[in-house]
């Protein structure tokens, strides 16, 4: 006997029992044709939207389905992404209708990949006066990769190590002025120290220790030395006591001269007056000397005159030869 | 020498071994074709052959479907909360839901259901009838002139099949909506987002693998261990029993349907 004609083992027969199973039927058609729906919606199916072309050089990251983000939403859906003719990328994105707004002609649109997590679409509206982002516009995609400056990082981090490794090297520069810094340490801590260094030989360093000593004693004498300059010339019988006298002296003197000196200017002005006197008497004078002057030029024509009748006279002429 | 005599012998038993297993899987995917152009035809689900097949879908569905159900709840609320709280941790909340969604709904809940209705199902329908064929039932409906294929197969492998449907729908959309409580709480605002996060992930792509993994999965549980009993059933000499095999074929085919899923999710 089979369990389907055990009486006891069977839940109620018949119409019941269809009734169940065809409503296990329906809420299983309800669910699938509900999600169904449901994921149509989820993946948009049912919204208007608008095309939008996005322009990259690589589309390393970017997937079908990835949404494109403002200020964090999403407003839109990676469609399609197509390599075109030049090489270059076309990411299709779908805007659905209502969100279009948020879009103008002025927007920028951003392509970025973190080092950690995935690649993100970002759109930005600076102006949002500027008019409206129309359907099927093209527009470049700015690339912000993070990844980017590794190899760049890479080779330079590479090229300092290198740098480094030669600079700690044993035979390096670094090394061998270590080196030698501590062997200037350990003589400064000999028995002549910095002088030691500074002079590179024992000889030279005893000479400098002598030489001060010697500048020293040298202070000691120039002490004593001033000392008795001090006495010389600061003492009771010394040179600034009689050079006091002798300025209260010069004091006197050229008061003296002071009075010497203003009968001068008497003098003077006396002599003024004779001056002026004499320059009246030169005027008479000036007729007087004209008057001689005629009588010489009268002598000298007699002369002359007695030169020619005189046989004896000269001969004026020159005569060339 | 001994070694050297037996070792033909051995290589012809491997060879011999191998065969039946392939019989086996051929006769397998026989019987397959033959019950799946039986339910296909509508001559099966006529005013006859009704009763018995609301009596199997009802009897294989309706007892494991709340405990199911409740079972995957706790099960999805504890794998939610681990990977939300984590992802927070970590700062990648926003991935958390992604991850809910596609650990839960595209990859554990389809296998357990297909477990679970095989071992609560389909195992003691593949034993049911290992007993009637074994108590002579077959040849007294065949004497009937009723199809035994068509009147107490077909509806236990139907049976199986919508039970493992109707528990991944149930438990996928509980999942979802627990999934959506446990991140945004008693609110609708979250809604929008959650469904573009859904809508992300259900590509054509992976819906489609989705479907796919869900149908055949129904379809090993329904069919594998009823046809192992009737093919194998009859050998006595085979150490394993009859419904051992057919778990051990139906986890074998689960295993590879899970993996080409995963293949052609993530590859």
């Amino acid at each position: 006997m089979t369990m389907a004609e055990d009486p006891a083992a069977s839940p109620p027969a018949g119409s019941s029992l269809e009734f169940k199973a065809a409503l296990l039927l329906v809420l299983l058609a309800l669910l699938l044709g509900a999600s169904v729906v449901y994921l149509m919606y989820a993946r948009g199916a049912f919204e208007e939207t608008q095309r939008l072309v996005l322009i990259a050089d690589d589309s390393e990251g970017v997937l079908v389905g990835m949404d494109m983000t403002f200020s964090g939403f999403p407003i839109g859906r990676v469609g399609r992404i197509e390599l075109a003719d030049d090489g270059s990328v076309r990411i299709l994105i779908d805007v659905p209708r209502k969100d279009v707004h948020r879009l103008r002609t002025s927007s920028v649109f951003t392509l970025t990949r973190g080092l950690v997590g995935g690649t993100y679409l970002r759109a930005y509206s600076g102006i949002p006066a500027d008019p409206p982002l129309p359907a099927d516009a093209e527009r470049r995609v700015l690339v912000g990769d993070a990844t980017a400056e590794i190899p760049q990082l890479v080779g330079e981090t590479r090229e300092l190590v290198r740098n480094l490794a030669a600079l700690t090297a044993p035979d390096s520069a670094l090394a061998t002025s270590l080196g030698n810094l501590q062997r200037v340490t350990e003589r400064l801590q000999g028995p002549r120290g910095a002088l030691g260094v500074l002079f590179g030989n024992e000889a030279d360093a005893r000479k400098l220790i002598a030489a001060l000593d010697r500048g020293n004693a040298l202070l000691a004498r120039a002490d004593s030395f001033a000392a008795k300059v001090d006495t010389a010339v600061f003492g009771a019988n010394g040179m600034a006591p009689e050079a006091r006298a002798a300025v209260l002296q010069l004091n006197a003197a050229l008061a003296d001269a002071r009075s010497a000196l203003k009968q001068v200017g008497t003098l003077l002005e006396q002599a003024q007056a004779v001056a002026r006197n004499a320059e009246v008497a030169t005027a008479d004078l000036g007729v007087l000397r004209a008057e001689v002057e005629a009588s010489l030029r009268k002598v000298g024509g007699m002369i002359d005159e007695i030169d020619r009748r005189w046989p004896f006279a000269r001969e004026p002429e020159l005569r060339l030869p | 020498m001994s070694a050297l005599l037996s070792s033909p012998g051995a290589l012809a038993e491997m060879g011999r071994a191998s065969l039946r297993w392939l019989a086996g899987w051929w006769r397998i995917v026989h019987f397959g074709a033959v019950i799946l152009v039986l339910a296909l035809s509508p001559s099966s689900y006529d005013r006859g052959q009704r009763p018995a097949l609301a009596r199997q879908i009802y009897l294989g569905t309706a007892p494991i479907l709340l405990w199911f159900t409740v079972l995957s709840s706790l099960i999805s609320l504890v794998v939610i909360r681990i990977v939300v709280v984590t992802a927070l941790s970590y700062g990648l909340s926003k991935y958390a839901l992604e991850m809910v969604v596609r650990v839960l709904v595209l990859e554990l809940i389809p296998l357990t259901s297909a477990i679970f209705v095989a071992l609560r199902c389909a195992i003691p329908n593949a034993a049911e009838v290992y007993d009637l064929r074994a108590q002579g039932g077959f040849a007294a409906l065949t004497r009937a002139g009723v199809d035994p294929l068509r009147r107490e197969v077909l509806p236990r492998v139907v049976a199986g099949m919508f039970s493992v449907l109707l528990l991944v729908a149930v438990a996928c959309v509980v999942t979802l909506l627990l999934a959506y409580l446990s991140v945004h709480g008693f609110t609708t605002a979250g809604f929008a987002g959650y469904t573009r996060t859904v809508g992300r992930v259900f590509g054509p792509g992976v819906a489609l693998i989705f479907v796919l993994k869900t149908f055949f999965l129904a379809l090993a549980v329904g069919l594998i261990p009823i046809a192992t009993v009737l093919f194998e059933g009859a050998r006595t000499q085979l150490r394993l029993s009859a419904e051992l095999q057919g778990l051990v074929r139906l986890f074998t085919v689960v295993l590879l349907i899970e993996a080409a899923s995963l293949i052609g999710n993530y590859y």
